[in-house]
């Protein structure tokens, strides 16, 4: 069957009532740009969020004993843990690697005590993996080499009633289970978006607190950076040092980023789809027009010959043209926004306390992945064929007789 | 020869609540190369008629055979397709397609019959001329006069080359010089190429000018008059 003169009489139908199909293909392009748009700056926003617990927080791989896992003991240190650092930095997709003496413990005032996690950090290497050293409030980070210095959140440092140069006692057990304390001297107040955090860490160096536990060089947590933190899970698998050694990708170590992670992906269509079914509503309601105009002219070409798969072919090609005519062109628009903002991010500093709660910054950067372009046209396309239906159905429908006759 | 063979037709409109009867044991047989007029009052019937002749409407009883086929033993898409192939049809409102030119408006059956490109222009080239429009080959209808779409519209019929044209009221919306000039082309085209055209008409110009006059009164032929 030879389509293609109802699929040019189509196109030339649709510029019939320019004006018309112009505000429907203006509707289709900022629909979609407006779609798109939005879902890149969703998915920056919410990748922004999972970067930035990354990267303050959780970092992209960690490992630790078994042993630890179920009880963070002092004495279930990562054993060889140098020559594990060591291999690990010979993988090309490992960027950053630090090493922690992580035990739990009471920091103690004359005025309180609080339950804390003590983190032993490298200064060092830690300042390439996490951000602690970008949340310096007061002091400095372990940039004096005295012993026993210790770094604490805000939060905590007023729960302790502590300033700059305050003596903060440490309770915690050493690896033979007896209780240990020393005084660190406090050298430096974060505040990190996570108040949580600042209220139950503090940071000391790992040199200062493996000495304390009885076990120099114990290292009880390996935390690293890879080239992509999509691939995290991925590499997890990969490593492996081991029964007695658990790694563990970010999205093992925190579900709810994970589960972020892969809802965003499913709230982006869900968006657009909701975007599109309202410009098809649009388009629906066009056609409809365009049916109900057109009726003395369908009635004549089904009285002349062309048979309902013709017809049907006419209406749904000019609902396509209308929606394809505008599409690609409101997802380039979307593209060159994007790309223009990718690097330079919009600034919504007007909401900014909010997303400061998130650990997120003032500027946004949108971003969106490539196979989500395709899948949109895919989706336009979908669409566009549902608003042709009832269109396309209504025309079937005319009898060609009383259709002739209406003018 | 009769290319057209009505039998027994018969259309009862709104047949459950208050029936009309339209047409009443209609019996008719038309030959190749006739030009037929079918007169009548208002509500005579004649589009009805002409409608079941042409496969757009389905009588109540009653056979069309055409070149011996049964039209409405045909199913739906075999009777769109007949009608794409055997008859030609020109409406009282020209019924062109606005945008399309002259030319594409009478290709466009061809193009729907699956012809080749260059035999749909050489045809359509071939009939705008025949009707005295070689001239305006690339004018829309909005640029053309209602005789000179008209003409198109005839064109348009005969592009398949049709066992028989059928024309509801064709001159209704004409000047006396378009119709003038519509019915001499029209007789031309009969003379010349044989070919049949069946018409509904008020105009008494065209009746004046048919070889065969049918007169319809309440649904059944009354007169039939061979010139």
């Amino acid at each position: 069957m030879n389509i293609l003169p109802i699929i040019s009489l189509s196109w030339k139908n649709i510029w019939r009532n320019k004006t018309r199909s112009g505000v429907v293909i203006v509707a289709v392009i900022l629909g979609t740009w407006a779609g798109v748009f939005m879902s890149a700056f969703m998915y920056g926003l919410s990748m922004q969020y999972i970067r930035s617990e990354l990267v303050n927080f959780t970092s992209n791989i960690q490992i630790h004993t078994k042993a630890y896992n179920i009880e963070p003991m002092p004495e279930y240190f990562i054993p060889e843990a140098d020559s594990i650092i060591q291999v690990l930095e010979q993988k090309a997709y490992v960027m950053e690697v630090t090493s922690r003496t992580k035990v739990s413990g009471l920091a103690s005032s004359s005025s309180s005590t609080f339950g804390v996690t003590i983190r032993g950090i490298d200064p060092d290497r830690e300042k390439k993996v996490t951000q602690l050293y970008t949340f310096m409030k007061e002091g400095d980070y372990f940039e004096e080499s005295r012993r026993n210095q210790i770094i604490v959140g805000e939060k905590l440092a007023n729960r302790l009633n502590q300033k700059m140069r305050s003596k903060v006692v440490l309770n915690f057990q050493d690896v033979d289970g007896n209780i240990s304390a020393a005084a660190f001297r406090v050298s430096g107040i974060f505040k990190s978006p996570n108040s949580m955090f600042d209220e139950s860490n503090v940071f000391v160096r790992s040199s200062d607190l493996s000495r304390l536990i009885g076990h120099p060089g114990a290292v009880h947590e390996i935390a690293l950076l890879v080239d992509n933190f999509k691939n995290a899970p991925t590499y997890a698998k990969e490593l492996s040092f081991g029964d007695a050694l658990e790694v563990q990708s970010w999205s093992d170590l925190s579900p709810a980023l994970a589960y972020t992670d892969s809802m965003v992906g499913t709230m982006l269509y869900i968006v657009m789809t909701i975007i599109l079914i309202a410009l098809t509503f649009g388009i629906i309601n066009t056609m409809l027009m365009t049916v109900l105009e057109r009726q003395q002219e369908l009635g004549m070409l089904m009285a002349v010959g062309v048979n309902k798969i013709r017809t049907f072919s006419m209406i749904l090609s000019e609902t396509f043209f209308l929606a394809i005519f505008g599409a690609p062109f409101g997802v380039f628009l979307a593209w060159v926004g994007i790309t223009l903002l990718e690097d330079k991010g919009i600034n919504v500093s007007a909401f900014a306390q909010g997303f400061e709660m998130y650990g997120m910054g003032t500027v946004i950067y949108p971003e969106l992945q490539p196979d989500y372009y395709f899948n949109i046209g895919i989706l336009i396309l979908v669409v566009t064929l549902i608003a042709s239906i009832y269109p396309s159905y209504k025309a079937l429908k005319l009898n060609p007789v009383e259709a002739i006759r209406k003018i | 020869m009769s290319i057209i063979q009505v039998r027994n037709i018969s259309k009862i409109y709104n047949k459950e609540h208050i029936p009309v009867r339209a047409l009443n044991g209609i019996d008719l047989d038309i030959n190749k190369g006739e030009f037929t007029a079918i007169v009548g009052p208002s509500g005579s019937g004649k589009t009805t008629l002409l409608n079941i002749i042409g496969g757009l409407d389905t009588p109540t009883e009653g056979s069309v055979n055409i070149h011996g086929t049964d039209m409405f033993s045909l199913k739906d898409r075999k009777l769109i397709d007949f009608r794409l192939h055997h008859i030609g049809f020109v409406f009282q409102a020209y019924n062109l397609i606005p945008v399309l030119t002259a030319l594409e408006n009478v290709m466009f059956i061809l193009q729907m019959q699956g012809r080749p490109h260059k035999e749909c222009v050489a045809r359509g080239m071939e009939l705008l001329k025949q009707v005295g429009l070689e001239d305006k080959v690339d004018k829309r209808p909005s640029e053309l006069s209602g005789g000179q779409q008209q003409r198109v519209a005839v064109a348009r019929a005969l592009a398949s080359k049709p066992d028989f044209v059928l024309a509801d009221e064709p001159t209704a919306n004409l000047d006396s010089k378009s119709t003038s000039d519509l019915l001499d082309m029209m007789l031309q085209l009969n003379e010349l190429g044989e070919t049949t055209f069946i018409f509904s008409t008020h105009d008494q110009r065209v009746v004046d000018r048919a070889k065969r006059v049918l007169t319809l009164v309440d649904g059944e032929i009354e007169t039939d008059e061979v010139r």
